[in-house]
């Protein structure tokens, strides 16, 4: 399968969707697990191609009345904890 | 460290009514330095209310900045502490510590952004820095 593209966004993909996506490449490394993880933007966020997008749960709430691309929200962009368990999910659920 | 954050952008211990102020605070070290325009400090909040308070990304802590270019003179970033902490709307509230940047366009702040967020990102390094009394605590906790 091709690799799994996640979009982490927030107001205009230069900030703390950075932030975020740190998050989530450190837990794919501890995984041993690939995926392309790319910062994005809330006004476009959802006409760029990808398989899933991690945002805030303010932003989720908006995002997700605007498209089908599953949305994760992230309470805390500095837990690793909920980063991680959301991260393996979302993928494992991918791979059914 | 004076590279990512210059310690003289740094204040502790400000005082802030409310999420607004504590956002002017954090922005007026840029402004005084020439690194924004004074109206970007009003796009940062302008940005704030249009899209909410998802800007306190984890608890404690915040991040202001509005777009890339519009304002911003150079890439530069503030860090402020509060000795009250205000209230943004958020489920992260309340907020102790405002990191604050102006960039020029998308990308080429990224480095210097990636690097301090390596340092932020300890939960327990935002109660260190919020708890700091001078600016030099705080270079010592993010270096540590």
């Amino acid at each position: 399968m091709s690799i799994v593209k996640i979009q982490a966004v927030c107001g205009f993909g230069c900030g703390s969707s950075l932030f975020l996506k740190m998050k989530i490449q450190d837990i794919l490394k501890e995984n041993n697990l690939e995926a392309e993880v790319f910062c994005g933007d809330i006004g476009t966020c959802t006409t760029v191609p990808c398989d899933v997008i991690f945002t805030s749960a303010e932003l989720a709430e908006q995002i997700m009345k605007r498209t089908a691309i599953p949305v994760v929200p992230i309470s805390n962009f500095m837990n690793k904890d909920e980063i991680r368990e959301k991260t393996l999910l979302f993928l494992s659920e991918s791979l059914l | 460290m004076e590279e990512i954050l210059q310690k003289d952008h740094i204040r502790v211990k400000e005082t802030a009514a409310t999420w607004e102020d504590a956002i002017r605070s954090a922005g007026n070290i840029l402004a005084e330095a020439g690194s924004i325009e004074p109206e970007y400090i009003d796009y940062m909040i302008e940005s704030l209310e249009e899209y909410g308070p998802y800007v306190v990304i984890a608890p404690m802590l915040a991040i202001a900045h509005a777009a890339p270019g519009r304002g911003v003179i150079r890439n530069d970033l503030s860090l402020i502490t509060l000795s009250s902490p205000v209230k943004f709307g958020s489920e992260n509230d309340p907020v102790f510590v405002v990191l604050c940047f102006g960039c020029i366009d998308p990308t080429s702040h990224i480095h210097r952004l990636t690097k301090i967020a390596e340092l932020l990102s300890k939960e327990s390094r935002i109660s260190a820095l919020a708890d700091a009394d001078t600016a030099d605590e705080i270079i010592n906790i993010l270096n540590s």
